[in-house]
């Protein structure tokens, strides 16, 4: 690789060091804080490198990469190669930029062999950025899901000319990306059964064996079935056929043969992946009743290890809740005879994942949390679903819960102003309309605007890697895709019955307030009856993002005043002319930068007690 | 003598007496009449007001509502818009009443003359189409416009009366068809020698022939057809339809707006053009309007259009009958299509086109594909193909709506829809710009009258298909109804003399798989190079696998797309 190269990666470490939540060990309260803001500087100067070393290295080159030699596109690849890799993700934006950029000089070379490997690895890449949508319905994610299968689709094309095609790595390719066809969603569960059946006729034909013997033939079979027994999960929401439950209990029995006894050999115990599945598929076979599978889920939890972080028990103590709570949402009468059962189960969780080492590179551990925080289920005793969000936030993207309790400082303090001046602001929102004495009143809006704000990034969960470690400027396709956040976000707070009156700050906080711009257009101000809350936080979310939070990823960075004034001149458009009004009022404007400077440090002292109170219990 | 005198006098006297009690009788029954008649017109005018009081009153006290809204929310900016658009809304509606007010004055007074003028069928439908579909969307509501048989395209008539009572007809479906409802509107064509609704009218329009001053214009009928499944209308109801000011009474309809003068307005314009407006309908059911107009055709455009004769052309598109319509119109232009539902399937298809050295000379991409988003289709297809390949994109959306995200994925092209042949066609010609046809490079002849090809086939009637398939392309086909028939036909020809060989499986005698066997183990120099197609309905891998290992080239399911078996003859002799 080009030392520009080892030098970004290098920095791409360290920036998603930096990033990672300060431990408090050997540090005040007043020292940690300016740890932070040191850490913060080092991370702006990091980011900044790295836009150099693109800039002046990479940009170029793949400006030229039609000229470039054989040597320079090898390094290409090696460099790609390192920005995504299994159980690491270090840049999949750049990693798809540059396989992007080598398939557009595949095709113009007519290199096949090219266009192959690149297709696949482009479609690898896309993968990734699929299953950041965990969660969402799939005509929010479809988009995603035809990018990425029109790749594999198109270098698996080519098994028509698999005898003409000798080259031995181009021909795992071309198999490898008719194979992956099946991934991500697919409108319906039969379809995907289907894809991945007739990628098994394929892989076993003896044919396309016979021409070439040295691939790897039985791995991915192996795979194929997996693929196959992990359809289990995207079923259950939707009825299998009779044929599907028989190819997926097929494929569900031979992974769990070929687990057991590896495990076997190796003396461990047996998976609990497979197990699951196995579990899963006797009971759409109608072996096993819903308690009976219920129960053996919990037997498979029970035997995850709290100290033990290899990729089989956090799927059983993360992924499998998420599976087990799913189930108990389709039966909600089950959940009170489990409901102590589940507290604890989320204690657990939370338990694990603050002491998981190396957390932030883990893409699997993301994976499982957000399919976890899409299935959570209430119950009287357990900590509430906003909370758990808010820790997981804490955790593992400090900066966002910083930003996101700056903004419920601030627009606590607006609502109040607002408040002052006219008590029926917010009457709109009928638990505010209810409250007839004026303070108590007051009150309950601080409450409601603190909650929101707190809550309206909730969706970023779901893109943790691109708010904490991007190692630069986003690309197009990252912000389009950070837009997403929004639906998210509602999506997961619409589900709970303690946050569902946060939904709609989380969903129209970026939507412009006469509706001509902004996202997401499924947001309609008028129709929106927490809009005066909406608009508060997107005023404020607003102001905070310009003056800090995402200055090191959008390139926009204003003082607060500036800020101001540029809402200001937004009046009426971006922003209500409700709110934009009392921003003319120096001693306001004065008031909400004091709640930004306190809400900072607000929320750093939370952040330090959190962690000080994980590792020291007993004080 | 005076006596008789004075008597003659008296007689006169009498008679005249007579006379003036008959004038005075007759003065007076005129008078009656009169009287009749100005209560008649009163009556009409106090039923008329009171309509139109009402009628009126409804959108002004919408824009009086909605202008005080507004001002008291000055500040909103969004609020304020949300009333502007009300305001227009019932402005144009205001705008609608007056002018059928107007409209009935001049039909009343004898004052309404019809244009004769020449105008294009495809701009007319697709005008109604751009008005009526915002109305049927905003109730969800399903509204089909298709297109049947057209012979002229370019016609004679008043194009305005004419979309006045088009959009009156298909308006009226939408506002008494239920939120949800299904609306479905049909034009076609015929000659007017196809048995007429009513021959007068033919005569009457072939004047107008003359009036645009075309030699050659002949008669066609055009046939409308507009059905809904909304609330319907009673038999008692339907006897008043087309009288002014009827209006159908029920708790569904209070608050749908109108003056009851449109269907009246209809009848008479129909009638004006020489044609006639046949309604049906059951309550609850829901109603058909048909309408038959005589029209005279006008001169068509000369201009030719340059398109690369023979060349393929790749549809993707879900659904199968506007996927039937473009093939039919490419392959009356000398062009090959090739279908395809979904992107995946068009995906692959171009990649293998491009591997093999055939891509075809453009797409038309459908507005529905059963396994992703169009215009995703089109993004990859842009990187795949490159960017001189035309997509062109066929679709009833509104391309103002849709130009900045069809043209940043990729599409060059928009026909919109109901799809019509010289748009089609034209846009085609133009995209393909330098292909025309005094390009030699890309120029193909759907003649294949110079190529022979073996049918083997034992069923009679898919001898029959297949042969009437391939016939269209001028090729010489050869059939034997079986393997061995096969065999043994090839190796009493001389070599060279098969160009390609369509095998049936499963045979009487000697099955595909022998047959093959057998003629790519002669020893002569076609008999390797012979290119030999499976045509079979099993379709499984292995049965594919099966094909290529007995010699065949390759393998086309059974039942046999037209389209399929184009392709294979277009990429074997022109590709």
């Amino acid at each position: 690789m080009q030392p520009y190269q080892e030098e970004y990666i290098a920095n791409l470490r360290e920036i998603a060091a930096l990033a990672a939540r300060k431990k408090t060990e050997g540090y005040t309260f007043e020292s940690y804080q300016t740890e932070l803001a040191k850490n913060r500087n080092r991370i702006a100067g990091k980011v900044e490198r790295n836009m150099e070393l693109l800039r002046a290295g990479l940009f170029p080159l793949l400006d030229h990469l039609p000229e470039s030699g054989e040597e320079e596109l090898q390094e290409l690849q090696e460099f790609a190669g390192r920005l995504f890799q299994v159980g690491e993700e270090l840049d999949v934006g750049l990693f798809c930029q540059i396989h992007q950029a080598l398939l557009n000089c595949a095709r113009l070379k007519k290199d096949q062999a090219g266009m192959i490997r690149e297709l696949y690895w482009l479609g690898i890449g896309r993968n990734n950025r699929c299953s950041k949508l965990v969660g969402l319905d799939y005509s929010v994610v479809e988009n995603y899901v035809f990018e990425m299968r029109l790749c594999f689709t198109e270098a698996g094309a080519y098994l028509k000319y698999f005898d003409e095609i000798e080259d031995s790595e181009t021909r795992g390719y071309i198999l490898r990306a008719r194979a992956n066809t099946a991934l991500g969603q697919y409108a319906s569960a039969s379809g995907k059964i289907q894809r991945v059946r007739q990628t098994l006729q394929i892989l076993q034909d003896r044919y396309y064996q016979e021409k070439e013997p040295g691939l790897p033939w039985e791995r991915y079979i192996f795979m194929a079935h997996r693929q196959m027994a992990s359809s289990i999960s995207y079923s259950r929401e939707n009825v299998m056929t009779a044929e599907d439950v028989e190819a997926v209990m097929e494929s569900v029995y031979i992974v769990y043969q070929a687990n057991m006894q590896e495990a076997a050999k190796r003396g461990e115990r047996p998976p609990i992946h497979s197990a699951f599945n196995y579990y899963a598929i006797s009971y759409y076979c109608g072996l096993d009743t819903m308690d009976g599978l219920l129960s053996k889920t919990e037997h498979l939890m029970d035997t995850t290890e709290i100290s033990d972080f290899t990729s089989e028990n956090m799927y059983g103590l993360i992924s499998l809740p998420a599976f087990y709570l799913q189930y108990l949402k389709q039966f909600p009468e089950r959940i009170p005879g489990r409901a102590e059962y589940i507290e604890n189960l989320y204690r657990r969780i939370l338990d694990y994942v603050e002491v998981f080492p190396d957390a932030p590179e883990n893409e699997m551990l993301f994976l499982y949390l957000r399919q976890l925080a899409n299935n959570y289920v209430e119950t009287a005793n357990s900590i509430p679903y906003g909370a758990f969000l808010l820790k997981l936030i804490m955790r593992f993207a400090p900066d966002i819960y910083i930003q996101s309790y700056i903004v419920a400082k601030a627009a606590a303090v607006f609502c109040d102003i607002l408040m002052a001046e006219e008590p029926e602001f917010f009457d709109d929102i009928e638990q505010i309309r209810e409250v007839q004495d004026l303070e108590e009143k007051r009150h309950e809006v601080r409450k409601y605007a603190m909650a929101c704000g707190l809550l309206h990034d909730a969706g970023k969960i779901n893109f943790i890697n691109l708010y904490t470690q991007t190692g630069r400027q986003w690309f197009e396709e990252e912000y389009e895709m950070t837009r997403l956040h929004t639906i998210v976000g509602e999506s997961c707070l619409r589900e709970c019955a303690s946050t569902c009156r946060y939904a709609a700050a989380a969903l129209g906080h970026h939507s412009w307030y006469d509706g001509s711009r902004g996202y997401p257009a499924v947001y309609e101000r008028l129709e929106c009856r927490e809009r005066q809350m909406v608009d508060v936080i997107s005023l404020i979310d607003w102001l905070e993002n310009v003056t800090d939070a995402q200055c090191l990823y959008t390139g926009v960075k204003m003082t607060f005043d500036a800020a101001v004034k540029t809402a200001v001149s937004l009046e009426g458009r971006r922003f209500s002319p409700l709110l934009t009004a009392r921003l003319r009022d120096g001693q306001i404007v004065a008031q909400l930068e004091k709640a930004f400077a306190e809400g900072r440090r607000e929320a750093c002292r939370q952040l330090y007690e959190e962690d000080f109170l994980f590792n020291h219990p007993a004080k | 003598m005076e006596n008789r005198e004075s008597r003659e006098n008296i007689d006169r006297f009498m008679e005249e007496q007579r006379k003036r009690i008959e004038e005075l009788e007759q003065e007076k029954a005129a008078l009656k009449e009169a009287l009749i008649a100005a209560e008649e017109a009163n009556k009409a005018k106090s039923r008329f007001l009171s309509n139109m009081s009402h009628d009126i009153r409804t959108p002004m006290n919408a824009i009086m509502g909605m202008t005080s809204i507004g001002l008291s929310h000055i500040d909103e900016k969004a609020r304020v818009h949300d009333c502007l658009g009300k305001i227009q809304t019932a402005a144009s509606h205001l705008m609608s009443l007056v002018n059928d007010v107007l409209d009935m004055s001049r039909i009343d007074s004898d004052r309404l003359t019809l244009n004769e003028e020449p105008f294009s069928l495809a701009d007319l439908i697709h005008d109604i189409s751009v008005i009526v579909r915002p109305q049927a969307a905003q109730k969800n509501q399903g509204l089909k416009i298709e297109i049947g048989r057209i012979e002229e395209e370019n016609i004679i008539g008043d194009p305005l009366h004419l979309r006045q009572v088009l959009v009156n007809i298909i308006g009226n479906a939408v506002k008494y068809t239920q939120d949800g409802g299904e609306i479905s509107v049909q034009f076609a064509q015929r000659y007017a020698k196809a048995d007429p609704p009513e021959e007068k009218g033919a005569e009457d329009v072939a004047a107008a022939q003359e009036t645009a001053g075309s030699m050659e214009a002949r008669m066609v009928w055009l046939d409308f057809c507009c059905k809904d499944n909304g609330i319907g209308m009673s038999p008692e109801f339907l006897q008043k339809i087309f009288i002014p000011f009827e209006r159908v009474h029920s708790e569904a309809t209070s608050k749908i707006e109108g003056t009851g003068l449109g269907m009246s307005i209809v009848k008479n314009l129909v009638e004006r053009m020489n044609g006639e407006i046949l309604v049906e309908s059951e309550e609850g059911a829901g109603s058909c309007f048909t309408v038959h107009l005589p029209m005279a055709t006008a001169p068509q455009e000369t201009t030719a259009l340059h398109l690369p004769t023979g060349a393929a052309v790749l549809i993707a598109e879900n659904r199968k009958e506007r996927a039937g319509q473009m093939a039919r119109y490419l392959r009356e232009a000398g062009l090959v299509s090739v279908h395809q539902e979904k992107g995946a399937q068009a995906v692959t298809w171009l990649t293998q086109a491009q591997y093999e050295g055939h891509m075809p000379c453009a797409m038309l991409l459908g507005e529905e594909l059963s396994d992703m988003q169009p215009l995703h289709l089109a993004s990859h297809v842009r990187q795949l193909a490159g960017r001189e390949f035309p997509i062109l994109l066929v679709s009833e959306a509104d391309w103002v709506q849709l130009e900045y995200r069809a043209t940043r994925a990729g599409v060059n092209g928009f026909v919109p829809c109901p799809l019509f042949k010289s748009r089609l066609l034209g846009t085609l010609a133009e995209l393909l710009g330098g292909m025309g046809s005094d390009d030699n490079s890309v120029k193909q002849e759907l003649d294949y009258s110079d190529r022979r090809i073996l049918l083997v086939e034992d069923i009679e009637l898919n001898q029959e298909i297949a042969v009437e398939l391939l016939s269209v392309t001028g090729v010489q086909v050869e059939v034997a109804d079986d393997g061995a028939q096969a065999v043994k036909k090839f190796s009493d020809a001389p070599e060279g003399y098969y160009d390609l060989i369509f095998m049936d499986i499963h045979m009487p005698v000697m099955d595909g798989y022998e047959a093959t066997r057998q003629i790519r183990s002669m020893e002569r120099a076609d008999a390797a190079a012979v290119w030999i197609v499976a045509m079979t309905a099993d379709a499984f891998v292995e049965d594919v696998r099966q094909a290529k290992e007995a010699g065949m080239n390759e393998h086309i399911s059974k039942p046999v797309e037209p389209g399929r078996l184009q392709e294979i003859l277009y990429r074997q002799f022109s590709g």
